[in-house]
């Protein structure tokens, strides 16, 4: 033991350095669990906690709609005109369908709805669950007997869940139709807008109807569960400046995480 | 005819010294329905931590805290929140929820833990309000109300759902006066319905000018709780 006494002080610091790095995803995945078992359960849908999942619904869904059709929009002109137009000069046409469903449905989309969704509501979970953690506020609900996971963290994160899913629909959609008519206002292509979209869903195999659904859902739960997390977990000392920028990066991390784990096992 | 049991029970309770602002001293206290302590203490940390305690909120090193018959320590996460609902406290500090309107945060506990209609848990928080000389409910969120204002919002809080144990830190004082007849009112009906009640305040004198019936008159020392010996 005395041996080993000069280098203990050193392998604490290895310790504390890895449990500091490792606390939040095991916390994540924790939670996880936890959300998943309380939202089978009725009574954990009380009036309180429905009210709050209308609410963020609400926020996320009603709040991002614009926005998520503007960057659809601009992505549909992007890639929807210039794989139509590359292909068409390649003699690939054919080829029109798969691509864009592998490349913008399965892959961009869900990726810049979970980015839109972190930055414009994850955002402002992370302010708002933040001030009432280093306000004392959350310890004013548990002497209420309202559990913060309940009321706060198992609504937000399914309704962000939800939300991703209904805004990656739009955004897919929103960027094929606005591609289509950008492209056919140019004359880049002379289908009509129903053989497009009939030559782009033959291209979805039924993995797609299953990974991409499942993918937006993974991606809005785990940015409506990291944010509410790091809000939560706000110390005394915390403000918006160190809150901030840590919900982001954890944000980014869980929308990338889950993005690169689908594409590589789905 | 049934046992009446104890509405707050501290049997030698003695926190964790260092989670907590309480004297490392063990606790004893009972109040039976009707029951009223007044507990004189100038630290409003350790009047809070002393509601806590009651709470169910604050680890014991050894004892118990038992509140209508249960022993916090025995219960589960859901029954202890369930619990936590029948208790009504005014909070030192206002303890609001920013984002939320103060009709909702006053009501927010009776909506979360009942199944009352929520039109009946706002007609008994307006009749509170104005018995406490509040137009109506305030709609407003908490930081946009007076100090006054406030304070009465607290006190509907506290008194909405005919709570069985109150917890009123400094809410009777004299920097209130124009609060003191319609509180002492509303105590005085909460205790003739069973209700137990623990009033902490930094001023005795003014609680003993108030010709209020109190059952227990103590002070939160360092070696504990211990009887006003000048009353």
């Amino acid at each position: 033991m005395s041996r080993l006494s000069p280098i203990l002080p050193a392998l604490a610091a290895v310790g504390r350095g890895t449990r500091a790095r490792v606390s939040f995803p095991l916390m994540l995945a924790a939670s996880s669990l936890g959300v998943l078992q309380e939202a089978v359960r009725p009574i954990s849908w009380r009036r309180t906690v429905r009210h709050e999942f209308k609410l963020t619904m609400r926020q996320a869904t009603g709040g991002g709609l614009a926005t998520i059709m503007v960057t659809a929009s601009l992505a549909g002109v992007g890639m929807v005109y210039e794989a139509l137009y590359w292909l068409g000069v390649a003699g690939q046409a054919q080829l029109t369908g798969s691509i864009l469903v592998t490349v913008l449905v399965r892959e961009l989309t869900p990726l810049l709805v979970g980015l839109i969704l972190l930055g414009r509501s994850g955002m402002l979970t992370v302010t708002e669950l933040g001030t009432l953690q280093s306000g004392g506020q959350i310890r004013a609900m548990l002497a209420q007997g309202i559990d913060p996971f309940l009321l706060l963290i198992l609504p937000r994160t399914l309704a962000f869940a939800l939300s991703s899913l209904t805004l990656g629909i739009i955004f897919a959609a929103t960027a094929l139709v606005f591609g289509f008519i950008v492209s056919g206002a140019i004359g880049t292509v002379q289908d009509s807008l129903w053989t497009f979209l009939d030559r782009v869903l033959s291209a979805m195999t039924t993995r797609d109807y299953m990974v991409i659904p499942a993918k937006l859902l993974v991606i809005g739960y785990l940015v409506g569960l990291s944010c509410c997390l790091t809000g939560l977990s706000a110390e005394e000392e915390d403000d918006l400046s160190s809150l901030m920028p840590r919900g982001f990066v954890r944000g980014i991390l869980a929308v990338m995480i889950a993005s690169i784990f689908f594409t590589l096992t789905a | 005819m049934p046992e009446v049991k104890p509405v707050l029970q501290l049997v030698s309770a003695l926190p964790f010294f260092e989670e907590s602002a309480l004297p490392n001293a063990p606790l004893d206290l009972q109040l039976m329905p009707g029951e009223c302590a007044v507990i004189e203490t100038a630290d409003t940390a350790r009047t809070t931590a002393f509601a806590e305690l009651c709470s169910g909120m604050t680890p014991l090193r050894q004892g118990e805290a038992r509140f209508m018959g249960y022993d916090w320590t025995g219960l589960d996460r859901e029954r202890a929140a369930a619990l936590r609902g029948r208790i009504g406290r005014i909070h030192h500090k206002g303890a609001w929820i920013s984002m939320l309107g103060t009709h909702v945060n006053i009501m927010l506990a009776q909506l979360h833990h009942t199944r009352e209609p929520e039109t009946s848990i706002a007609r008994s928080a307006t009749e509170l309000a104005q018995a406490l000389g509040l137009p109506g409910l305030p709609l407003v969120r908490p930081d946009r109300l007076s100090e006054g204002d406030l304070m009465r919002a607290a006190c509907v809080r506290a008194f909405l759902g005919a709570p069985q144990l109150l917890l009123l830190e400094s809410a009777i004082n004299p920097e209130r006066p124009e609060l003191t007849a319609p509180l002492l009112d509303l105590l005085s009906r909460a205790l003739d319905r069973g209700a137990a009640a623990v009033c902490f305040t930094r001023d005795v004198p003014f609680w003993q000018a108030q010709s209020f019936p109190v059952t227990h008159r103590l002070h939160l020392m360092d070696d504990g709780l211990k009887p006003m010996l000048s009353v």
